[in-house]
This record gives structure tokens, C-alpha cells and sequence, in this order.
């Protein structure tokens, strides 16, 4: 059965493409079929794979299922894991879902179809909170949420907890952990305390993650022995363990 | 997937030359190659369009359009035949399973070269095209080798079809590169003297409808013939036990052709070979009864209570011993001259079937539409009059006998009717046939199940730990026989479908004479 996980948080700059890529990455070299949606249209999971942010007839098509996605999907360097390429034009994605009755279960009937194709299919979302994101909701098993340990974090990760409730497992982990800084080290013990929903694994900040946009490509396969790299690996583990554990 | 052959004194240097002006070109290395290829007896393996690969430790499901990888497993180089059940569990078994069902691979070409990487890419620096120049050789079973032409194995990477196109396109003009039109697995099987696809024991021979009934009948046999030499080998190593099935099958229509189409042989002659046919069949049978017994043991194992089923372990231990026993008797059969002088004598029989003397077979020379027409409606006749004539009083023969006509009418339709009569009346006759004679064969069945079972009482009351084992038959007894009498519940439905208004009135119609 397929499970679709989205990474997501409504603010931006927390590692959701970093962690989406490579997580992606990683279910495919363990041997699943996996496809990764840049619904960003800022397009930067499709810049790492080398893709072109093009996608024919735009975001319109596809939600309005006049595109047959299996004939816009591009295979990546990598074997097993494929993208379904971001498209500038997703901008407007809002705009599209609102004429539905239902747009919250919109990008659900636009995977349906790929759903006997691929093991996993992650959604990279674009910050902030809106139809497109409700409609991610709607369509996925598994929300992975980056959190920052900062002050405000928490509250916001209260926030979203209460906007899913019913919908999707939320599955939280630490992103950019500098775990010199003392705020950081409190505010992990703090929430991981408050709640069962945060995971057990920490990504580190590491200019390695920084040199993806260098390389193009995700640092899980040009450093894969790297501390980041590592983390992410037991991220992934971490992960298929609270699918599995549900 | 793209696989071009290369004109001859082709260097390396100019390959990349010429790609070079279209795309980006990664080299990603020269390796050495030894790969062993795996296939069901039938070709199984590649019909469903896949590979099994084994190479460095690794056996390997590949997509043979994509050169996709399926599924894999560590293993050690398979030694001996491979059942699906004797794989790990894991996701290779699970996706061979259901293509090769209960029969063994077995190695199928040995392949040896040298290959060469590349990788072409767009402006991005994105892999659009994956090359692999090829230098392969095939290794016959006495290490003799064969090279193969070189070849450049072109594999698309999902959504960049025009770039391959486009390699394509510059290696075929450029460099007079031609497409290849065979795989190079099936080129390497030639290459040893093997047929790629394998040895298929279905039997599709055209028949022209006016074409004489003897040349018909001899064309038919003598393709069962070849089945049945071609299964005598693995019958005797009992690399699986589909061998010795097919060999059955082969047999037994064989014989029914003997029976139905006597008429277009000389009758002293065809005698002899008809009691022969039969010993065939006969030395074949305990075996396949138990090869049957211990493949359905796990239907059995669940028709008896829960708490039961363990109890059951000793019965299949004599099952196999017999089977083992049956299977060694068989093979001394196969083995005698008795046995591999017949096939030739046969087969030279049919060979000058058409020029002996008719005066004895008066349907020789008879359009062979009309002779197997005829026999299929006079089957079909004694079917209907025969299923009639069963109520609850009849004993289980009466529906044995029936179940034993039934097949002589399914052979007549396959090996005649579907050659020469509409399919849309034989497809669904068969279809309807098929229907009356599952449950006729599941009535037959469980009465001689239970029958051995009983037959097996006295030796599992010698064994230790016979006292569950007897209950447990007991009770499985109990439950072959309930589904007997559902079976029998079961008849009067499909032989009405079978013998309907409707369908007597097309057997008429389709094989009546004109």
C-alpha cells in the first residue's frame, strides 16, 4: 500500500526540501519505488535533481485532472526514485483549488493514479497555511514536520497539531540542531516531554546540507557518511517505525 | 530500452566522439561481467517479459524492456533446479511466485564480457540516457565460448524519451549503428544451440479445413510427440513436477486422438501403439496421484479443525516416501527400451501415415473439418444422453464415466475445433464443458482421496505417533467426502448449462453435416 508523506511547516527556511529529498532519497535506495512532488513553486527539490521546474499545462491541469501526472513525472539520477517536477505556475494553486466543492481532497484524486506505481510518494510543501496546504493534508498519511528549537516553535507545532486533528499522523523531528547553543538542548527536552509526536532522531545544522544546492544532488548519496547524512538515515528509520507502529 | 548492434572495426573513441556533439557524456567506467540467466523449463520468467539474473553474489528479477531491477536476493549461485518455495522469503520470492507458480529454474545461459558505461547528459548535467557498450560472449555447459556482436544497450530514464530517440537517431546515421531485433538473452540462448522462449508443451498446429483427416491427425501427433520427448528428461530428474504432468497430458490426448480419429489408421498397427500408450500412462500415474497429493497437502491441512492440523505432519511424511518410491519405479519404466523405442516407431508411423494404403482406414482422405466435426457432435450426443440418464440413485461410476467422455471431447475441441470452427462457438463450448467437468473431477477426486487415506490406515498405524495422525485423517476423511456430496450437489446446474436447448441446437448446427 502506498503511504504518502508530506513535509511540511508553515513557516519556511526550517529544512523541509533538505529533509524531503533525502528522506526520498533513502526509501528508494533501501529498494522502494518512490516519487517526490516539488509543490513548491519555488522549485528547489527540482533544482537538487537537475530537472527542469516545468510541468506542461501548469498546476491548473493537473488539479483539475485534465493531465495524466504518470506522462509529467521524470526519472531522477537516482534508481527507483522519480519527481513530479514544481511548475512556477503553482503559485496560483490556491487560486485553482478554490473552484472545487471539495478542494481539500484535490491533490488526493491527482495521486490516485500513481498510488499502484509507487511505495511512498512525498510531498515537498511550500510554507505557510492554505487551501494547497489543507488539500496536503487531505491527501496524506503522514505529516514530517521540521521544527527549529526555538522559543516560538513549539507554539506553533501546538498550532498545527490542533489544525490536523482526525487527519494525518504527525511525525515532528528536530531540524538545524546546534546542540552547543543551551535554547536549543532546553527546548528539544521540553517538547519531546509535552509530546509523543516528536521523533527520536535530530538533524544536525551542517554546511554539508548547505552544499546540496553546490553538488545537486542530496547529501544521503555524495556524503553518505556524513554526520547529516547519518542522521538522516536514522531519521528515515525512525519514521518507517511510526508508519509501521500505527 | 534500445539495443543497437555495432558495425564491425567500431572503436570506443569514436562512440563517445559522436555523442559528445549532442550531450553531455559521463564515463562511469569499464567492468568485467559474468552473469548466469535463469528460465522455467517453458520460459516462463521471460513470457511475463522479465529476467532472472544471477551475478556477484546476487540473483536478480529484471525488467527486460527497462533493464529495471524487480526485486533481488543475496545468495549463493543456485546449484541444483530452483523452486520458488525454496527461496528466502522476501521480496523476490513474492514477485516470482505468481509468474513461475510450481516450476523449477533452471540455468537457462552463462554470459561473459566486458562493459562500458556511460551516462548522457542535458544542459542541466541530468542523466537523460544511459549507455552500455557490450562485448559479450556466450559460455556453453562445456566452458566452450561464443562471441556475440558487439552492442550498445541504450536505457531511457523516465520522461526524457525524445533524448533517447535522439541518441538513437545520431548512433544509426552517424555511425551506422543498426537496431538490434533480437534481446541479447535470446541471442546468446541461440548462440549455445537453445530456444529462446523456452520449450512450450501448448499445442497450437493450423488445420485447413479441407486438408485430408489422416494429414491432420498425423500433424497433431506428431507435435504431442515432441511434447512428450521433450519432458521425458525432467520427468526423470524430477526437476519439477510439471514434466511429468505435461508428459501425462500429451499422453492421454494423444491417445484420445488414437481412440477418436481410429478410423484414419491402420487398424492392427494403431493397436499395437494404443496398448502401448496406455502402459505409458499407467507406469506414469501413482506418481503423478502423489506429486498431486503432496502439492494440494497444505488444502488438505486446512480442511481438517486447527488444533488438527500438526497431527497431519506423518501422514505427508509416507505421502512423500511413496512418492519418492512411485517416482523411482516410473523413471525404470522410462527408462527401458520398451519405452525409448516406442517414440521413434511412432513418430515413423505418422511420417508415412499418408501414403499407406486406405482400403483399411476409411477416413483417411475425408476433409479433416468434417471427420472431427462429426466426432465432436457424436460425443457431445453421448454426453448429453449419458448426464440425463444420472440421478441421486447413480453410482459415483456413472459420473466417472461421464467425467472420462468429457475429456475426450475437450481434447476433440482443442486440438480440432479451435483450428477449425468459429471460436466464438468452441471458446464458449469449452467454457461450459470446462464448468461440468471441475465439479465431475472434484467428485472423482475426493472419492479416490479418500480411498488412499484409507489405503494409508494400516501404515500409519505403524508409526509412533500414529494416534493423532489417525484422527486426523478421520476427520479429513470426513470433510473429502462432504465435498464429494457438494460436488454431486454441484452437477445437475452444470450439466444443464452444459446440455442446454441452446446449445445442442449450436453443436448441430456448427458440426452437424452439411
Amino acid at each position: 500500500m502506498t503511504q504518502v508523506l508530506a513535509t511540511y511547516n508553515i513557516k519556511g527556511g526550517v529544512g523541509k526540501t533538505s529533509a524531503a529529498v533525502n528522506l526520498a532519497y533513502l526509501a528508494a535506495r533501501d529498494g522502494a519505488s518512490a516519487l517526490l512532488w516539488d509543490l513548491d513553486p519555488q522549485g528547489a527539490s527540482t533544482y537538487l535533481f537537475r530537472i527542469r521546474p516545468k510541468v506542461r499545462g501548469g498546476g491548473r491541469k493537473l488539479v483539475r485532472l485534465k493531465s495524466d501526472p504518470s506522462t509529467l513525472i521524470k526519472g531522477t539520477d537516482h534508481p527507483r526514485l522519480d519527481l513530479l517536477p514544481a511548475d512556477f505556475s503553482y503559485r496560483h494553486m490556491d487560486l485553482a483549488l478554490d473552484h472545487f466543492n471539495h478542494p481539500t481532497r484535490r491533490l488526493a484524486r491527482v495521486l490516485e493514479p500513481l498510488r499502484a506505481e509507487y511505495e511512498y510518494i512525498f510531498l515537498d510543501c511550500p510554507p505557510s497555511i492554505s487551501l494547497v496546504s489543507e488539500s496536503v493534508f487531505g491527501a496524506a498519511d503522514a505529516l514530517l514536520v521540521p521544527i527549529i528549537p526555538a522559543t516560538l516553535s513549539s507554539r506553533t507545532f501546538e498550532q498545527l497539531v490542533g489544525l490536523v486533528d482526525g487527519g494525518p499522523q504527525v511525525l515532528a523531528f528536530f531540524s538545524m540542531v546546534d546542540q552547543r547553543k543551551k535554547l536549543h538542548r532546553e527546548v528539544m527536552e521540553q517538547l519531546r516531554a509535552e509530546s509523543s509526536n516528536v521523533l527520536e532522531t535530530a538533524i544536525p545544522s551542517s554546511v554539508d546540507v548547505e552544499r546540496m544546492g553546490a553538488h545537486r544532488d542530496v547529501v544521503a548519496a555524495f556524503a553518505p557518511r556524513s554526520r547529516v547524512a547519518l542522521a538522516y538515515a536514522a531519521l528515515w528509520s525512525d519514521v518507517r517505525q511510526r508508519l509501521a507502529d500505527k | 530500452m534500445m539495443d543497437l548492434l555495432a558495425p564491425d572495426g567500431i572503436t570506443r573513441e569514436e562512440v563517445r566522439d559522436s555523442l559528445l556533439r549532442h550531450f553531455g557524456v559521463r564515463d562511469d567506467g569499464e567492468r568485467e561481467t559474468d552473469r548466469t540467466f535463469y528460465d522455467t523449463f517453458d520460459g516462463l520468467v521471460r513470457a511475463a517479459g522479465l529476467a532472472v539474473v544471477y551475478e556477484d553474489g546476487r540473483l536478480t528479477l529484471v525488467d527486460q524492456d527497462s533493464g529495471f531491477e524487480q526485486a533481488s536476493l543475496d545468495a549463493p549461485k543456485p546449484s541444483r533446479p530452483l523452486l520458488a518455495a525454496e527461496l528466502e522469503p522476501g521480496p523476490l520470492r513474492d514477485a516470482l511466485a505468481p509468474i513461475i507458480d510450481v516450476r523449477a529454474l533452471l540455468p537457462l545461459v552463462h554470459v561473459r564480457g566486458r562493459e562500458h558505461a556511460l551516462r548522457l547528459l542535458d544542459d542541466q548535467q541530468k542523466t537523460v540516457v544511459r549507455v552500455t557498450l557490450e562485448q559479450p560472449a556466450a559460455v556453453s555447459s562445456s566452458e566452450r565460448l561464443s562471441e556475440l556482436r558487439p552492442r550498445l544497450h541504450l536505457s531511457v530514464v523516465r520522461g526524457y524519451d525524445k533524448e533517447l530517440r535522439h541518441a538513437c537517431h545520431e548512433l544509426e546515421h552517424e555511425l551506422h549503428y543498426t537496431a538490434a531485433n533480437r534481446a541479447l538473452l535470446d541471442e546468446a540462448v541461440s548462440a549455445i544451440g537453445g530456444t529462446p522462449g523456452g520449450i512450450s508443451s501448448k499445442i497450437a498446429v493450423a488445420l485447413d479445413r479441407e486438408q485430408r483427416a489422416d494429414s491432420a491427425a498425423a500433424l497433431i501427433l506428431h507435435r504431442l510427440l515432441n511434447v512428450i520427448e521433450a519432458n521425458v528428461a525432467g520427468t526423470i530428474a524430477d526437476i519439477d513436477t510439471e514434466f511429468l504432468h505435461d508428459f501425462r497430458v500429451s499422453i492421454r490426448r494423444s491417445r484420445s486422438v488414437q481412440r477418436q480419429l481410429r478410423n484414419v489408421f491402420p487398424p492392427s498397427e494403431l493397436e499395437r501403439f494404443r496398448a502401448e500408450f496406455r502402459w505409458l500412462q499407467q507406469v506414469t500415474g501413482d506418481a503423478r496421484d502423489l506429486d498431486v497429493y503432496v502439492l494440494e497437502f497444505d488444502q488438505y491441512r486446512v480442511m481438517v479443525p486447527e488444533e488438527m492440523r500438526a497431527d497431519l505432519a506423518p501422514l505427508l511424511g509416507v505421502l512423500s516416501r511413496r512418492r519418492l518410491a512411485a517416482r523411482a519405479e516410473m523413471a525404470s519404466a522410462l527408462r527401458s527400451e520398451r519405452a525409448t523405442t516406442l517414440y521413434p516407431q511412432w513418430a515413423a508411423l505418422l511420417e508415412r501415415l499418408v501414403a499407406l494404403p486406405e482400403d483399411d482406414r476409411p477416413a483417411a482422405a475425408r476433409p479433416i473439418a468434417e471427420v472431427a466435426g462429426e466426432r465432436i457432435r457424436k460425443v457431445y450426443k453421448r454426453m448429453v444422453t449419458m448426464g440425463r440418464a444420472i440421478d441421486d440413485a447413480s453410482p459415483p461410476e456413472s459420473l466417472h464415466e461421464l467425467r472420462k467422455l468429457g475429456k475426450e471431447l475437450r481434447y476433440l475441441l482443442e486440438l480440432f475445433g479451435a483450428p477449425l470452427y468459429p471460436s466464438d462457438v468452441v471458446k464458449p463450448m469449452i467454457r461450459a464443458l470446462k464448468g461440468l467437468q471441475d465439479v465431475l473431477g472434484r467428485h472423482q477426486d475426493r472419492e479416490i482421496q479418500v480411498a488412499m487415506l484409507r489405503s494409508l490406515r494400516d501404515e500409519v498405524s505403524g508409526l509412533a505417533d500414529r494416534a493423532g495422525a489417525l484422527m486426523a485423517m478421520g476427520a479429513l476423511v470426513q470433510r473429502l467426502a462432504e465435498d464429494q456430496l457438494e460436488a454431486r450437489g454441484e452437477f445437475a446446474e452444470r450439466f444443464a448449462t452444459f446440455a442446454s436447448h441452446e446449445q445442442r441446437a449450436q453443436v448441430r448446427h456448427t458440426f452437424g453435416t452439411p
